[in-house]
C-alpha cells in the first residue's frame, strides 16, 4: 500500500540525522545571542529557547507517538509551580525543587496517562483537554496554596556554582539545557525505544505483533514529554521570577501545537524553524499591538490547507529537488 | 436544604443544562454525519448574538433581526465547512489535525469579532418581557428560562424526528457509518456534510438568542457553552440525541447543585472531572450504545 510507504518515508526522514552542517548551524545560532548587548533581545532569545524545549517535547508526544494530547501546559505549569512554591514558601533550593517537581510530574503523568492512552482519536484529545482545564481551575481556586489568579512573585534567582544566573548567563544555561535535551531526544529516537514509539504510531497492530507493549510505550512517551515540558516550565519560572495560572492554560497548549504543526509534525528541523519564526517573527516586524494568537491561527489554517507537512515538508522538498538537480548536473 | 432552594437549583440547573443540551445537539448532528467534533460550534452561537445586537442597533425589527442573524451565522458555518473542513477531509487529515484546525478557526472568528465588535458586553433582548416571576414566597423564574425550556423541547424533538425518520437524516447517519456504501446507494457525501454543518450551525445560532438575553452578547460568550456542549454530549453518549439531552441537563443540574451545596469555586471544575471519570468508566456515555464509537 502506498500509504505505508509514505509513512515509512516520513518516519525515516523525520529521524534527526547527525548532519554535521545542521549541528554547526545550530551551535552558531545558539551562540549568536551572546553578541547581543540589549537585555530585551537576550530575554527574547531566552524565551524562544524555552519554547523550543516545549516544542521538542510536544513533537515527541504528538509527532512521534501520534497522540494529540491537549494538556501539555498543565505539565509545564506543574513544573513551574512545584519548585516555585517550594522556594517561596519553604525556602527549598530551586535545584532540589526541580527534582521534586520532576518527580511530581512523573507521578501525575503516569497516573493520568495509563487510562488515557487507551482512548482513541477525539476521546484522548478531549480527556486530556479536560485534564488541562481541571488543573488550571484547581490552581486558580486553591488561592491559599498557589496564589490563585495572581500567582506568586519574588522567586529567588537561580544560583549555579556560586554565580547568580541572569541575563546572558541565564540564556546560555537555557541554551545548554536545550542542547542536552535535543541530544538525549535524538539518541532516544534512534534507540530501540524511539523506533518502537514511531512503529507504534504508524501501525499499532504490527508493533504489538512484533512484541512492543503498545500501552507501555505510549505512557513512556507521554511521561518523557511531560518531564521535558516541566523542565521548560521550571526554566520559565526562574527566568520571569514569577508564576501565574496563564502558564497552565490549555490555550497555551494550542498555540504551541500550532507552532509544531506549522513547523512540520515529527520533523525536528521544521519544528525548530516554525517555533523560531512564530516566537521571534512578530518582534522583528515590530508590532507590539500584534494579535499573536490570531496570526498563528491564520498561519495554522493556511499550512493545514496548502502545506500539510509544514515548513519541514517544504524544507525536505527543496533539499530533494536540490539533490536531484546536482545529480542531473553530474550525469549530463 | 429547603424545598425552595432545591427547586431554585433545579430551575437554574435546567436552564443552564438546556443551553448545554442545545449545544450538545448541534455537536451531535455534525459528529454523527461527518465524524467531526467541531470545536468552533460555540462561535456560531456567539456570531448570531453579536449580529443580533448589530441589527437591532440598526433598527431592524426584532423577528427579522433574529432571522437574519441566524441565517448569517449559519452561512459562516457553511463557509467554514466548504473552505476549510472539506479540503482537509478530502485529504484524509487525521482527527488530531482537524481538531486543531477547527480550534484555529475558533480563534480566528473570536479574535476577528473582538477586533471589529469591541471587547465590551452588549445587552441582547429576549422575546418576552424581562421582569422575573416570583412563585410562592421566594422562587424566582425569568421568562427567558421558559423560552430556553420550550426551545430545547422543540429542537430536541425535531432533531430526533429528523435523524430517525426522514430520508435526509438517515442518510446523514449512513454517511458516517459507511461512507462508501452510502455513495453506492446514491447519497452525495458533499451535500450530506453541508446539510449537517448547516443544521448544526442553525441550532448553535438559535442558542445564541437563548443564551444572549440571559447574560450578554460579547465576543467571548461562545467559550463556556462551546466547551460544556461537547462535554455534555460525551458524558451523555455521542450515539443519540438522547445522550445530548441527558448529558446537558445532567451537567447543568450538577453544576448548579455544586455551586449551591458545595462551593461555587468547584462548580467550574466539576464538569471536567465528570468528563474524565465518564471517559474512563463508561466511554460510550451514560445512555450510549456502541454505535457512536469509531
Amino acid at each position: 500500500m502506498s500509504g505505508g510507504a509514505v509513512l515509512q518515508a516520513r518516519s525515516s526522514a523525520s529521524l534527526p540525522g547527525r548532519n554535521p552542517l545542521l549541528i554547526v548551524i545550530a551551535v552558531l545560532g545558539l551562540l549568536l545571542p551572546g553578541l547581543l548587548d540589549n537585555p530585551y533581545y537576550i530575554n527574547l532569545a531566552t524565551n524562544a529557547t524555552i519554547t523550543l524545549i516545549v516544542a521538542l517535547s510536544l513533537n515527541l508526544v504528538v509527532g512521534y507517538s501520534g497522540q494529540f494530547a491537549l494538556c501539555h501546559a498543565a505539565f509545564y505549569g506543574i513544573g513551574a509551580y512545584v519548585p516555585a512554591l517550594l522556594a517561596t514558601r519553604w525556602n527549598v533550593s530551586p535545584w532540589l525543587g526541580l527534582v521534586v517537581g520532576l518527580a511530581f510530574t512523573t507521578a501525575i503523568t503516569t497516573i493520568v496517562s495509563i487510562p488515557v492512552v487507551r482512548l482513541r482519536g477525539y476521546f484522548l484529545s478531549v480527556a486530556t483537554l479536560a485534564f488541562g482545564y481541571f488543573v488550571e481551575i484547581f490552581v486558580r481556586q486553591t488561592t491559599e496554596i498557589t496564589g490563585g489568579a495572581y500567582g506568586v512573585n519574588n522567586l529567588p534567582i537561580l544560583v549555579l556554582f556560586g554565580q547568580p544566573l541572569r541575563g546572558l548567563a541565564y540564556y546560555f544555561f537555557a541554551a545548554f539545557t536545550l542542547c542536552l535535551i535535543a541530544v538525549l531526544l535524538t539518541n532516544m529516537m534512534r534507540s530501540g525505544v524511539g523506533r518502537a514509539i514511531v512503529a507504534m504510531r504508524d501501525s499499532p497492530g504490527a508493533a504489538a505483533a512484533s512484541g512492543i507493549h503498545v500501552t507501555q510505550m505510549r505512557v513512556l512517551a507521554f511521561v518523557i514529554a511531560a518531564d521535558i515540558a516541566a523542565v521548560a516550565g521550571w526554566l520559565q519560572a526562574f527566568l520571569d521570577l514569577s508564576i501565574n495560572p496563564q502558564m497552565l492554560s490549555p490555550e497555551l497548549t494550542f498555540v504551541w501545537l500550532f507552532m509544531v504543526l506549522i513547523g512540520g509534525l515529527g520533523h525536528p528541523v521544521g519544528v525548530v524553524l516554525g517555533t523560531l519564526l512564530l516566537t521571534l517573527g512578530p518582534n522583528f516586524i515590530g508590532a507590539a499591538s500584534f494579535d499573536r494568537a490570531l496570526v498563528v491561527a491564520v498561519l495554522m489554517i493556511i499550512v493545514a490547507l496548502f502545506a500539510p507537512q509544514g515548513i519541514g515538508g517544504l524544507f525536505d522538498y527543496i533539499l530533494v529537488r536540490g539533490r536531484e538537480r546536482l545529480h542531473l548536473g553530474g550525469t549530463a | 436544604m429547603t424545598a425552595v432552594s432545591l427547586a431554585q437549583v433545579l430551575i437554574a440547573g435546567l436552564q443552564a443544562g438546556g443551553i448545554y443540551a442545545l449545544m450538545a445537539l448541534s455537536y451531535y448532528v455534525i459528529l454523527s454525519a461527518t465524524g467531526i467534533l467541531n470545536f468552533a460550534q460555540g462561535e456560531w452561537m456567539m456570531l448570531a448574538a453579536v449580529f443580533g445586537v448589530v441589527l437591532i442597533d440598526l433598527g431592524v425589527p426584532y423577528p427579522l433581526a433574529v432571522l437574519l442573524s441566524i441565517v448569517a451565522a449559519t452561512a459562516v458555518a457553511l463557509t467554514a465547512e466548504r473552505l476549510v473542513i472539506r479540503p482537509m477531509q478530502a485529504r484524509h487529515a487525521s482527527h488530531g489535525m482537524l481538531l486543531l484546525v477547527l480550534f484555529a478557526v475558533l480563534i480566528v472568528v473570536r479574535h476577528t469579532t473582538a477586533h471589529s465588535f469591541g471587547p465590551q458586553d452588549h445587552a441582547l433582548p429576549g422575546p418576552l418581557p424581562e421582569g422575573a416571576l416570583i412563585l410562592g414566597n421566594s422562587l424566582f423564574i425569568l421568562p427567558q428560562t421558559f423560552v430556553v425550556y420550550a426551545a430545547l423541547a422543540v429542537v430536541f424533538l425535531l432533531t430526533w424526528w429528523f435523524m430517525r425518520h426522514t430520508w435526509a437524516g438517515r442518510s446523514l447517519r449512513v454517511a458516517a457509518i459507511d461512507p462508501i456504501g452510502a455513495q453506492l446507494i446514491g447519497i452525495d457525501l458533499g451535500r450530506v456534510r453541508l446539510l449537517a454543518f448547516g443544521i448544526g450551525g442553525l441550532i448553535a445560532a438559535l442558542t445564541g438568542w437563548l443564551y444572549g438575553p440571559l447574560f450578554a452578547a460579547s465576543f467571548s460568550m461562545g467559550n463556556a457553552p462551546g466547551i460544556k456542549g461537547f462535554i455534555a454530549l460525551i458524558i451523555g453518549g455521542i450515539g443519540s440525541p438522547l445522550g445530548a439531552l441527558v448529558g446537558g441537563l445532567g451537567l447543568g443540574i450538577l453544576e448548579l447543585a455544586t455551586a449551591r451545596y458545595a462551593s461555587s469555586l468547584w462548580s467550574e471544575a466539576v464538569s471536567f472531572l465528570l468528563l474524565i471519570v465518564v471517559l474512563l468508566v463508561r466511554p460510550n456515555g451514560l445512555v450510549g450504545t456502541a454505535e457512536g464509537r469509531s
